[in-house]
C-alpha cells in the first residue's frame, strides 16, 4: 500500500464532496419545522460535522487538484478483485432469493456456487459441507431462535 | 460490597453462564488463530445469537470471544510469523526466532503465561478502578459528558495522526451515519430521502458487522495470508516445565498487564500499541536489551501481557462512562442496551451482580483460555491451515443472515452488505476503519449530550469551559491535539537539519 497514491486523495475528495453537497441540501433533508431554536434543533450536530468533513477534505483536494511530482494513482499491486467482485455478487443474489426461493435454497445455493467459484470440487466439500451448514443455519435460526423469515414468493407463484 | 461479590460469583459459576463463558473462549481462540479474522469478525458474528440470552450469559459469550481472540492471536504469530491478531505481531518479533532455534514451547510458555498474567492483572485493574472512576462520573452533567466523549474522539484522531485527513473524514461520515433516521428529541426525520426503511437510521450492528465481518471476509477472498506452511511444534500439549522460564519475568508481566490496562482505558488507541508499548518498556528495563528481536521468552510475555490486558481495559470507560474505548466493546455496548441496561456511573449501584459476575466471568475466560490453549495447543495450532477464502465464504452468510435475525428486516442485511463494500474499500486502502465505527458510536451520545449542554446554556457554549471537570477535559483535549503535533514538528525540523537532502 503507498500513502503516496493518488487514489487515497480521490477517495477523500469524494467524501469531502459528499458532505458538501449533504451540507448545501441539509436544509430539504431534515424537517425544521419544529418550535426549537437553532441550537436545540435537529440540524445543528450534521452542520457541524458536515462542515468538519468539507475542512477535513480540503487539503486532499488541494494535493488532487495541484499533485506533487512523482506522485501515481498506483495503490497496492493486487489488481482488480474479480473474484471478490462474484462472491458480492453471489452475496446479493443470496440476499434477493431469500424472499424469492427461501432461506433454505438460497443459502444452499450461494455456499455451494460461492464455493464452486472458490475452486472447491469435490461431493462432500463442494455439496455436503454446504447442505449441511445450511441445515445447521436452518435449525439455530427458525427452530432455536423463532426468526421469521419471509414465505418464498415462488411459492406464492407456484401456488397461483 | 461483599454481598454482591458473592451473587457475582454465584451467577458466574452457573452452568449456562460458565457453557457460555467456555464456548465463547473456544471460538474466540479460534478466530484469534486464523489470520485475518480475529475476535472482531468472531464477535459481530455471533452478536445476532446472543439477543435471546440473558444479559449475563449474552456478554460472557462475547467476553469469552473477546479475550480469547487475544490468546489465540500468539499462537500462528509464533509458529508461522503470521500474527492471527494484528497485536500479535509484536510476538513475533521474538517468538519466531525462538521457534527456528527449535523452543517453539519456550515461546508459546511465555506469551500464555503472558496473555494469562495481563488478562488477569487487567480485571484485577477494572474490579479496583471502576468504582473510583464511577464515583466521579457521577459528578458528570451533559457537559462533562460532551467534554469526555469529545476528548474520545479528538483521541482516536489523533492515535491514527499519519492518516489525519484520511482519521478525519471517516470520523465524520460515521458521525454523520449516527444522525440518519428520526431525530429523538424533535422526532424530525433526517436524512432519509424521502424512504420510510431508513427512518429507523443505520444500527450500529450492521454497520459493525459489515465493515468488519463482511469486509474483512471481503478481503481474505483473495488473499494468501500465511508466511510458511510449516508448523515446527513439537509435542501436542504445552510443554509444562517451560513455564518456570516464563515466571522469571514477573515484573515484565506486573508492568506490561498495567500498561495494557491504561492503553485499553483510552479510546480508540487499541491493541497494538498496547503490545508496543509494553515490548518497548520491557526492552528499555532488561538487563540484555540486544536480545529482544533475537528471540527472548520476555519480548513475547511482555507483548502478550500488554495486548491481552487492553478488554478489560476497555471495559473501564465502556461501564463507567457508557462510552465505549474502542469497536470491541462498541458491541458490547450494545448488548447492553438491547437488554435495557445503559453504562453509566449508575450501573455499578443498580446492577452490581451483573458488574460482579462480568468481573468473575472475565477471570474464569483468562483461566479457561489457559487451560483450553495449553492442553489443546497442537489441534489448535493446526487450525491456523484451514483455508481462509472457504472460511470467508462461511462467514459471509452467516454474517447476512445474523443481521437480518436481529430485527427481521432485509434493510438491515442490504447496509451490512454495503457496510462490508466500504469496509473492503477501506481495508484495502489501509485507511483507519476503526474511526468510522468510533463515529458512529459515539455520535448519538455526542450530539445528545450537545444538545443538552447548549439547552442548560440558553445556547452558550461558553458552559463547556465554566464548569471545572468540562473545563479540565476540553484543556486536555487540546493538550492531545496540540502536544503531539508539536512533537511531530520537532522532530521533523531535527530531521531536516539532519539531513538537508532530503
Amino acid at each position: 500500500m503507498s500513502q503516496q497514491s493518488r487514489t487515497h486523495d480521490l477517495l477523500a475528495a469524494v467524501i469531502g464532496g459528499f458532505a458538501l453537497i449533504t451540507l448545501l441540501t441539509a436544509g430539504w433533508n431534515v424537517d425544521t419545522s419544529g418550535p426549537d431554536p437553532f441550537y436545540k434543533g435537529p440540524l445543528l450536530f450534521p452542520v457541524l460535522v458536515l462542515s468538519f468533513m468539507v475542512i477535513s477534505a480540503l487539503p486532499a483536494i488541494r494535493r488532487l487538484i495541484w499533485p506533487a511530482t512523482g506522485v501515481k494513482w498506483y495503490l497496492d499491486g493486487n489488481g482488480l478483485p474479480v473474484k471478490t467482485m462474484w462472491i458480492l455478487v453471489f452475496l446479493i443474489a443470496a440476499l434477493f432469493g431469500f424472499s424469492i426461493i427461501g432461506l433454505e435454497a438460497s443459502t444452499a445455493l450461494f455456499l455451494m456456487g460461492a464455493l464452486h467459484f472458490m475452486g472447491v470440487r469435490g461431493l462432500f466439500q463442494g455439496v455436503g459441507l454446504p447442505l449441511l451448514l445450511t441445515l445447521v443455519i436452518v435449525l439455530v435460526f427458525k427452530l432455536f431462535l423463532d426468526v421469521w423469515f419471509p414465505e418464498p414468493l415462488f411459492l406464492n407463484w407456484m401456488g397461483g | 460490597m461483599f454481598e454482591h461479590m458473592l451473587a457475582g460469583f454465584h451467577a458466574a459459576l452457573t452452568l449456562a453462564n460458565v457453557l457460555s463463558l467456555v464456548s465463547g473462549t473456544f471460538i474466540g481462540i479460534v478466530v484469534g488463530i486464523l489470520p485475518g479474522i480475529g475476535p472482531m469478525v468472531g464477535m459481530v458474528v455471533m452478536l445476532p445469537l446472543t439477543f435471546s440470552l440473558a444479559p449475563d450469559i449474552a456478554l460472557s459469550l462475547l467476553l469469552g470471544v473477546f479475550c480469547g481472540g487475544y490468546f489465540g492471536g500468539a499462537i500462528p504469530a509464533i509458529l508461522m510469523r503470521t500474527p492471527g491478531v494484528p497485536s500479535s505481531l509484536v510476538t513475533s518479533f521474538d517468538g519466531f526466532p525462538l521457534t527456528q532455534k527449535g523452543e517453539a514451547q519456550t515461546a508459546l510458555s511465555a506469551a500464555l503465561i503472558g496473555s494469562f498474567g495481563g488478562g488477569i492483572i487487567s480485571v484485577l485493574c477494572l474490579i479496583f478502578l471502576a468504582p473510583v472512576l464511577s464515583h466521579v462520573a457521577a459528578s458528570f452533567g451533559p457537559p462533562e459528558y460532551f467534554s469526555a466523549g469529545l476528548f474520545g474522539v479528538v483521541l482516536v484522531v489523533m492515535a491514527n495522526r499519519q492518516q489525519m485527513t484520511q482519521g478525519l473524514l471517516l470520523l465524520g461520515l460515521g458521525l454523520w451515519f449516527s444522525t440518519v433516521g428520526i431525530d429523538g428529541a424533535t422526532l424530525s426525520p433526517r436524512f432519509c430521502f424521502g424512504t420510510l426503511v431508513m427512518q429507523n437510521g443505520l444500527d450500529i450492528v450492521p454497520v459493525c458487522l459489515g465493515l468488519f465481518g463482511i469486509g474483512q471476509t471481503l478481503l481474505l477472498v483473495e488473499r494468501k495470508i500465511l508466511q510458511t506452511d510449516q508448523l515446527n511444534l513439537t509435542g501436542s500439549t504445552l510443554d509444562f516445565s517451560k513455564l518456570r522460564v516464563a515466571f522469571r519475568y514477573w515484573k515484565t508481566l506486573i508492568r506490561s498487564g498495567i500498561i495494557g490496562t491504561f492503553v485499553g482505558l483510552l479510546p480508540g488507541t487499541g491493541s497494538i500499541l498496547a503490545s508496543f508499548m509494553s515490548y518497548e518498556g520491557a526492552k528499555r528495563v532488561s538487563g540484555h536489551p540486544e536480545e529482544f528481536g533475537k528471540g527472548t521468552p520476555e519480548g513475547c510475555l511482555a507483548s502478550e501481557a500488554g495486548n491481552n490486558a487492553v478488554p478489560a481495559g476497555a471495559m473501564i470507560p465502556l461501564l463507567t462512562l457508557g462510552i465505549p474505548g474502542d469497536a470491541l466493546s462498541a458491541v458490547l455496548l450494545g448488548v447492553f442496551t438491547i437488554n435495557g441496561i445503559y453504562p453509566g456511573p449508575l450501573l455499578l449501584v443498580k446492577e452490581p451482580v451483573l458488574i460482579n459476575t462480568l468481573y468473575v466471568s472475565m477471570l474464569l475466560i483468562n483461566i479457561s483460555a489457559f487451560i483450553m490453549l495449553a492442553l489443546w495447543l497442537r489441534p489448535f495450532a493446526l487450525i491456523v491451515r484451514a483455508p481462509a477464502g472457504i472460511l470467508a465464504v462461511y462467514i459471509m452468510v452467516i454474517s447476512v443472515i445474523g443481521i437480518y435475525a436481529v430485527n427481521t428486516r432485509i434493510f438491515d442485511a442490504m447496509v451490512a452488505v454495503v457496510m462490508g463494500v466500504v469496509g473492503y474499500i477501506l481495508l484495502r486502502l489501509g485507511w483507519p476503519v476503526v474511526n468510522l465505527v468510533m463515529g458512529v458510536v459515539l455520535g448519538e451520545i455526542l450530539e445528545n449530550r450537545l444538545r443538552e449542554s447548549l439547552s442548560i446554556g440558553q445556547g452558550d457554549p461558553m458552559i463547556f469551559v465554566t464548569r471545572p471537570i468540562s473545563l479540565f477535559l476540553v484543556v486536555m483535549t487540546l493538550l492531545i491535539i496540540v502536544v503531539p503535533l508539536f512533537f511531530d514538528h520537532r522532530r521533523r525540523a531535527s530531521e531536516a537539519k539532519s539531513y538537508p537532502g532530503r
